[in-house]
């Protein structure tokens, strides 16, 4: 059994007159010492299946309201609220996109990675101190035993993630789920963040499931990958086979649409259309208006996931086709 | 932290200067000689021209304005018209009963607004919170006089459990249980702002509930009530405290009628009484220590909000 | 049509607002029918009937000078409405303008907002009170002293928002298009500002009618012919003990008065663009 099973995930929003889905049919797995990169457009629900599995979508509207997730072997919607709580921040942590608000403000950062090494683990506040030196060395931070006296706002972005990434992994958790974790940064740093959490995996273990909507990200970092658009996985496979064979046209139109630097180009490639928005109820294929594949049979017929190949599953009536 | 409070204080002499020469137009303003005017209805022809000399007030107005300013630095605010004594004595008695007043006023807004502001917050959406927050709005509806009069009415008159009227010093008879005169007057006073108290805390916290840092701290495994005081409460503190200091210097001014309906001899109702008899001498002194009060307060909330919130003075 | 639209979304689904949105309606008829409804002259006295109690014909009872307490009650509809309105439009007028002039042209407005942090040193019912004690006491007079008041603020509070707007870009496309300063402030900026001018004047009113009842209170507000709710309870607080209804209904009418106006400018509050709500002063 994999370390993270998620199976049949539905996600819905409960607004003033009805119930929503947001993320539907939700289905992967994720090992030990293996990164998952789950990528997508902004509203497509990869945020709100991290949270699901964090178990961060408490009294909000929105509410998980099908399937399963096994994580180290416990059913994880079986769990009290307690039960769940030992876990966050333990066994499975998270970091989010937004270093400067993320970190809270009129605490020192120091205080605040000792605050989660005291709630899991029974420590003196010396001795959580001293594991807060220790890993702040670990994310490279210089001179960690002066700056974990500093409050966030007088530290760089890129020194403010790494302290979330010290603080989410102080406790060695077995997984650890990263929204977006560099997006908010400048592309050398960025390369800095990805960089120590592919050398702290390597030292420690931890399954990472990172979320993005940069594809260039997920290529340099994943094992594999799973895309999104507007709540269901329209392709997953290994970030090698998905790569070497573009199946959905929309994981096509995402790599297109990567501006190339080193040529001579009169326009840029999009995805012609808008994400729908959540009320607009579709039949068939989600991604059909802006699919340059697609027919009649798209608009009526939803496609189910199918093993393309071994390990490659995709959901499009045309995979694997070219425009034609 | 010492730089910005000296940068604070620069800014604070120009607006304290500023204020003051207002309040030294006040007695200008009025239609009339200003002598006769400060020395009352009273006054004989000879004692005006004599005041006139003095003052200087045939001078222009820039050098009776410095001339003033002088006097003031040294603690001469001028005598009184009905008291017949110097005005600085006559609000350092009504300043005891003030002081208590403000005082007690905020401990009851604190002790009643505090909690209610935190539940109403951690309740939000619940019939709990509708309740405070449409009880707080209601409270924060009343005249505060009328409420006093109820409170006389009913806590007073018919159940006699607190004294209605007056004040007698602490040094007097009575000691500290003298306190109790001033009890049915500072929830009076307090009611109000308590209200206002709660709807800033409710919406403070509800503010930083959606900030993220409270959402890595339930990610970090917290437990609810952990979040909710360590993170969210303390960041809203930031905000109330500041409310905390304006409401304390706000009371100064609104304690008027609280002490007019209760009979308290504070500076409150030395002002309207003043008012009334056309003592002009006290009005401008009154206005000139509660202006100088209410800035110096509100420095010092400043200062407190830096050290609140580490964001500020450390720029 | 716009503002008919927000004020149809503020209300939706808030019975309290709205309920205090009608009786402030019904405030508004009375204080103009007036003369048609009272069912006496609020002037008149009858040294025979006084302080008789609440029932017919006297619903509300008589004073202490046996004037009939409901007629001097619809009459003080009248002041309310007055004050209210009256202080309202001063200290938009006046603070309004100060504070758009000042984010607009920001030389000016540093030595503008100067002198209204100076002018902020005094508290509102200290400052009440010295206007007052310049000024003899009228309906107008009150008005004038109240708006201004309440115009520091309001000055302060525009200035924020100002400043917010005037660093969008539609401004910047305005000036592009060649259109002059007022052009931009009466054209552009103004009317966004309506939305939350009338939340902050829907408090304003609030506040001005707590300021009045006090002045009032203290003999400096209003003079004592004119039949205000205030007067009222300023007049009759002696016989509290004798004729309670006396306060009870002038002071319940204040507080429900003020209550809707305050539920009122706390729905349409929560329906303005976000951005300005944490400028908006109010409960």
């Amino acid at each position: 059994m994999a370390l993270l099973e998620v199976e049949n995930l539905e996600i819905a929003v409960s607004t003033q007159r009805n119930l929503l889905p947001v993320v539907q049919d939700v289905s992967f797995t994720v090992d030990e010492n293996e990164t998952l990169g789950i990528v997508g457009e902004s509203g497509c629900g990869k945020s709100l299946t991290s949270l699901a599995i964090m178990g961060l979508l408490g009294t909000s509207p929105v509410r998980i309201t099908g399937g399963s997730i096994h994580f180290d072997g416990m059913n994880l919607l079986a769990l009290s609220e307690g039960e769940r709580r030992a876990i966050m921040g333990n066994r499975m942590a998270m970091i989010f996109q937004e270093p400067m608000t993320s970190l809270n403000p009129v605490y020192r950062i120091g205080d605040q990675i000792v605050e989660n090494l005291r709630q899991h683990q029974n420590l003196s506040h010396a001795a959580a101190r001293d594991r807060s030196v220790e890993l702040l060395n670990l994310v490279r931070i210089p001179d960690p035993s002066e700056r974990i006296d500093s409050f966030p706002h007088q530290m760089s972005g890129g020194q403010r993630q790494r302290v979330m990434i010290a603080m989410a992994l102080s406790c060695d958790p077995k997984l650890l789920i990263a929204d977006e974790p560099t997006t908010a940064l400048d592309v050398t740093v960025q390369k800095e963040v990805l960089d120590l959490m592919a050398d702290l995996q390597s030292r420690m273990g931890t399954a990472i499931v990172l979320i993005s909507h940069d594809l260039g990200v997920i290529a340099e970092t994943c094992d594999k990958v799973a895309v999104m658009y507007r709540g269901k996985i329209t392709e997953a496979a290994s970030t090698a086979d998905l790569f070497a064979e573009l199946l959905h046209p929309y994981t096509r139109g995402l790599l297109n649409s990567i501006p190339v630097v080193d040529r001579d180009v009169e326009w840029l490639e999009a995805i012609p259309g808008r994400v729908p928005t959540l009320e607009e109820t579709l039949t068939g294929c989600a991604f059909q208006p802006r699919c340059e594949l697609a027919t009649e049979l798209c608009a009526c017929e939803a496609p189910q996931t199918t093993q393309f190949k071994p390990g490659h599953s995709v959901q499009c009536h045309f995979a694997g086709q070219d425009r034609s | 932290m010492l730089a910005y409070t000296v940068k604070r204080l620069f800014t604070l002499i120009p607006t304290l200067l500023a204020a003051s020469i207002l309040v030294f137009l006040f007695v200008h303003l009025i239609p009339g000689d200003p002598a006769a005017i400060l020395l009352g209805d009273t006054a004989t022809p000879e004692e005006i021209a004599q005041l006139s000399a003095e003052m200087g007030f045939d001078r222009p107005l820039w050098i009776q304005y410095f001339l003033w300013l002088g006097n003031v630095l040294q603690g001469d605010l001028g005598v009184s018209i009905f008291f017949r004594e110097p005005v600085l004595a006559v609000i350092g008695s009504g300043a005891e009963t003030s002081i208590l007043l403000a005082s007690m006023t905020m401990f009851w807004i604190i002790l009643i607004g505090l909690p209610i502001g935190v539940l109403s917050a951690t309740k939000h959406g619940t019939w709990v919170d509708q309740i405070t927050s449409s009880g707080a709005m209601l409270a924060a509806s009343m005249p505060t006089f009328w409420l006093g009069l109820y409170l006389i009415m009913i806590f007073s008159v018919t159940l006699g459990w607190f004294p209605s009227s007056g004040f007698p010093s602490l040094s007097d008879d009575g000691g500290i249980t003298n306190l109790r005169y001033l009890i049915l007057p500072s929830l009076t006073l307090a009611a109000p702002n308590a209200a206002l108290i709660v709807r800033l805390v409710r919406a403070s916290m509800l503010d930083v509930a959606r900030e993220d840092h409270v959402r890595t701290a339930r990610a970090k495994g917290l437990h609810p009530a952990r979040v909710t005081i360590k993170h969210v409460f303390r960041n809203a503190l930031i905000a109330v405290a500041a409310a905390f200091g304006f409401t304390f210097a706000a009371l100064i001014s609104e304690a008027v009628v609280t002490e007019t309906v209760f009979s308290l001899p504070g500076i409150g109702r030395l002002v309207v009484q003043s008012i009334l008899r056309r003592d002009y001498p006290v009005i401008q002194g009154v206005i000139l220590v509660i202006v100088v009060l209410y800035m110096i307060i509100n420095l010092l909330v400043d200062l407190a909000y830096a050290r609140l919130d580490p964001r500020v003075s450390l720029k | 049509m716009n503002t008919l639209i927000f004020l149809r979304d503020a209300f939706a689904g808030r019975k309290l607002a709205t309920a205090g949105f009608l009786w402030l309606c019904l405030i508004v008829v009375a204080a103009i029918i007036a003369p048609l409804v009272a069912p006496f002259d609020p002037l008149e006295i009858d040294p025979v009937g006084r302080l008789t109690e609440p029932g017919w014909p006297n619903l509300f009872g008589t004073d202490h000078f046996g004037r009939d307490t409901f007629s001097r009650a619809i009459y003080g509809a009248r002041m309310t409405v007055i004050i209210g309105v009256g202080s309202v439009l001063v200290a938009l007028f006046c603070g309004g303008l100060i504070g758009m002039i000042s984010a607009y042209f920001t030389r000016l407005g540093h030595f503008l907002m100067r002198a209204v942090d100076v002018l902020m040193a005094f508290p509102a019912l200290l400052m009440a009170l010295v206007l007052i004690t310049l000024l003899e006491r009228s309906v107008v007079n009150t008005v004038l002293v109240i708006g201004i008041v309440y115009a520091t603020t309001t000055a302060r509070i525009l200035f924020g928002m100002t400043l917010k707007l005037k660093g969008e870009t539609f401004i910047d496309a305005a000036v592009c298009s060649g259109a002059g300063n007022s052009s931009i402030l009466f054209r552009h900026i103004l009317p966004n500002l309506l939305s939350p001018l009338l939340v902050q004047a829907s408090f304003i009113f609030a506040f001005a009618q707590l300021q009045a009842a006090a002045l009032d209170f203290l003999g400096l507000g209003l003079p004592p012919e004119v039949p205000s709710w205030g007067n009222m309870l300023s007049e009759e607080r002696i016989y509290i003990t004798r004729a309670p209804w006396l306060l009870i209904y002038p002071g319940m009418l204040i507080v429900v008065s003020v209550f809707s106006m305050n539920l009122v400018g706390d729905a349409l509050r929560d329906s303005i663009d976000p951005r300005f709500k944490d400028d908006i002063a109010g409960v």
